[in-house]
């Protein structure tokens, strides 16, 4: 039963750069990590485990040496849960392996690591959760990010490698950009929403993007569902009747996601597998990829949803657990009624921590 | 190797460290996380007759040192308990011990009724005080009903263990213990979460859908200790009853302190969630301290607590 993909890590921190306000870009390094892909997540202890865990710590103690009391909970808020990171990118190099988290300072956990040094130890677990499924080879990859819901979208910038690919990239204002803007990257204006070679992350993988900002501090003024309407609009991808044009290209898509992800939800958890899909080649209709928060997430599948394009959703959730156990991260999802869970209903329950991050938009229900 | 095994009601366990039910899954979830062949007994998730969905997020929140659940029993039910989740607990390297939920005499009655002819099954723990689904009888807080509740499974489970989970959000934890022992229950265990609440100061809402939720973590440990110090000594010991511990424990010195309180074993829940490893490195901590104290066999330390006016067990003068 033990499938040796998963595991509890002791990372070194190769690196810790304000990128924004708010936002880190964290490096963390480990001589070896299970194959990853994007979309997966990991799980970031907020505080070091040792400190507490160490059986010992109670007698490592000398006469005239004033007593150690880190991770003591005086009157400082320590996380004790983990909290779940999104992979913003991975490099295997010959030291080992290198992942990047991308983060924003919002609580007890984000603020410790916002804090950490170079050669500090972080305790992470995983690789856990789904993947994205990538587009077939001459199907173009659509990325919306959000916020923090950019980092997902920038491994799979890093993954599709080539392939044809826009980003969409949106924020409250530019400060909170986790981003390069290219150093002479004129603003486009405020009305623009031409994808332009103006993010380097996702530049050098020659994916063209749309910065937007609901102040129009930078780019397109207004929400990046906005600027992704228009610009499908004008690809010629129309808000359609249901069951006409790309019909039978989605419902093949959407197999095709469904037969990669059953491989691992119809097992037990502990033979979930990042590397069991196999990518089946499927329409040259374009995939949306979102994350961010709820309600642009949700605006992004209903865009997609009426114009019959298969959109990839990786939700976000307050986790206990991230292995399936605590049951907390749940979402509804649209079910034939006669299956399982829940005989009956329409809907159930999915985890987004083992049956997620990844959905698929048509089955959600939110 | 000191001697870890523990003797609850009848299982010999090789140590005392147990999952709590709701924070280990059904089966095999941590698999790749912990040795599981190295766990005293593993508790499932409570199954109830009825599959049930669960509440509406969000369904937890971290508090200071603790945090507050409220799943609402989602669980997949009887039928497919048996049907998909058995098949897994028969491969369980080491004891399974099922919880079980209900809104009713019946709903108890048949689920217990089903686990008696399994041999996967080494016990059976009774989860009369989830505090987070509002349908129903209330058990966990009424002596006289789980007495009667205690005696009606006890009859369908004649062959196994019975182990009733009592809720510490009573007035007197040991009128509860008491009922439970008078009804026939094998072993108690406690306690479960504390009924709190926490609210978002932005939104003036209560942070969790189902507004209140159970409080865990090593906020609660001591709570936990002192209500298994009172159960122990008031009902338990004379009763020869054996304790399972748990609320808050995370690392092998909260373990000793349960079993110094009474404990026979201990259950780790809420630390399952950041090191599933735990329980494995509790046995380690508690081999070391054993070692260091001299003491021989783990089960001798179980409600070894001196409080004062005890008479010291043995004088040091003659």
């Amino acid at each position: 039963m033990h499938s040796a993909l998963r595991e509890q890590f002791v990372c070194t921190v190769l690196g810790n750069v304000p990128l924004c306000r708010e936002h880190y870009r964290l490096v963390l390094g480990l001589r070896e990590f299970p194959a990853t892909d994007p979309g997966q997540f990991i799980q970031i202890a907020g505080r070091d485990l040792d400190i507490d865990y160490n059986p010992e710590r109670e007698i490592d103690w000398e006469p005239g040496r004033a007593p150690d009391v880190r991770g003591k909970e005086l009157m400082t808020p320590l996380a004790m849960l983990r909290r779940p990171f999104s992979l913003a990118g991975r490099r295997d190099t010959p030291d080992g392996v290198e992942l990047d988290i991308i983060h924003r300072v919002v609580g007890v956990a984000t603020e410790w690591m916002s804090r950490l040094n170079v050669g500090d130890a972080v305790h992470i677990l995983g690789p856990l959760g789904n993947r994205f499924h990538l587009p077939a080879p001459e199907g173009l990859a659509i990325l919306v990010g959000g916020g923090v819901g950019i980092p997902p979208m920038l491994y799979l910038a890093e993954r599709l490698a080539g392939q044809e690919g826009v980003a969409f990239c949106g924020a409250l204002t530019r400060d909170l950009l986790p981003l390069t803007i290219l150093a002479g990257g004129r603003s486009p204006g405020i009305d623009s929403f031409e994808p332009v070679a103006n993010i380097g992350e996702f530049a050098k993988h020659g994916i063209a993007s749309v910065i937007t900002t609901d102040d129009g501090s930078y780019g397109f003024r207004g929400f990046v569902t906005q600027a992704l309407e228009r610009y499908l609009d004008g690809l010629g991808l129309r808000v359609q009747d249901s069951g006409k044009r790309g019909e039978g290209d989605l419902k093949s898509q959407i197999s095709d996601f469904k037969a990669s992800q059953t491989t691992s939800a119809a097992s037990s958890p502990s033979v979930l597998s990042p590397q069991s899909s196999v990518l089946r080649p499927s329409s040259v209709l374009p995939t949306l990829y979102t994350c961010g928060p709820e309600p642009m997430m949700k605006r992004v599948a209903d865009i997609a949803s009426a114009r019959g394009l298969p959109c990839q959703i990786a939700v976000e959730r307050a986790m206990a657990c991230g292995m399936g156990t605590c049951q907390s991260c749940c979402i509804r999802v649209r079910k034939p009624v006669d299956s399982v869970p829940l005989k009956g209903r329409d809907w159930a329950y999915r985890l987004a921590c083992t049956d997620g991050p990844v959905f698929m938009g048509s089955d959600l229900l939110w | 190797m000191p001697d870890l095994s523990v003797n609850l009601a009848g299982l010999r366990l090789a140590n005392p460290t147990l999952t709590c039910s709701g924070t280990c899954g059904y089966a095999f979830e941590y698999a790749d996380f912990m040795d599981l062949s190295r766990l005293g007994a593993f508790v499932t998730k409570s199954i109830t007759r009825e599959e049930r969905a669960g509440n509406e997020p969000a369904r937890i929140v971290e508090t200071r040192a603790g945090m507050l659940n409220a799943i609402g029993l989602a669980n997949v039910g009887l039928e497919r308990f048996l049907n998909e989740k058995v098949p897994l607990l028969r491969q369980m390297p080491c004891p399974v011990i099922v919880n079980v939920a209900g809104h009713s005499f019946d709903d108890y009655v048949e689920t217990c009724g089903a686990m008696e002819g399994l041999d996967c099954v080494a016990g059976v723990e009774l989860n009369v005080s989830c505090p987070n689904v509002k349908d129903g009888l209330t058990f966990g807080t009424h002596p006289g009903r789980l007495k009667e509740l205690t005696a009606q499974v006890k009859k369908v489970l004649p062959s196994k263990p019975l182990i009733v989970k009592l809720s510490p959000n009573v007035e007197d934890v040991t009128v509860t213990a008491r009922a439970t022992v008078e009804g026939g229950a094998d072993a108690l265990s406690l306690v479960n979460t504390f009924t709190a609440m926490a609210i978002d100061i932005h939104k003036r809402r209560p942070r969790l859908a189902n507004v209140t939720g159970g409080l865990s973590g090593p906020a609660i440990k001591p709570i936990a200790i002192h209500m298994v110090s009172r159960v122990y000594r008031a009902v338990a010991k004379s009763a020869g009853v054996p304790i399972v511990g748990m609320g808050g424990v995370q690392v092998w010195q909260d373990a000793v302190e349960f079993m110094l309180a009474g404990a026979t074993a201990v259950a780790v829940g809420t630390a399952l969630f950041v090191d599933p490893a735990s329980p494995n490195k509790i046995c380690d901590g508690l081999a070391a301290y054993m070692k260091k104290q001299g003491v021989e066999k783990l089960s001798d330390l179980v409600g070894s607590l001196e409080l004062p006016g005890d008479q010291p067990k043995t004088s040091p003068y003659p």
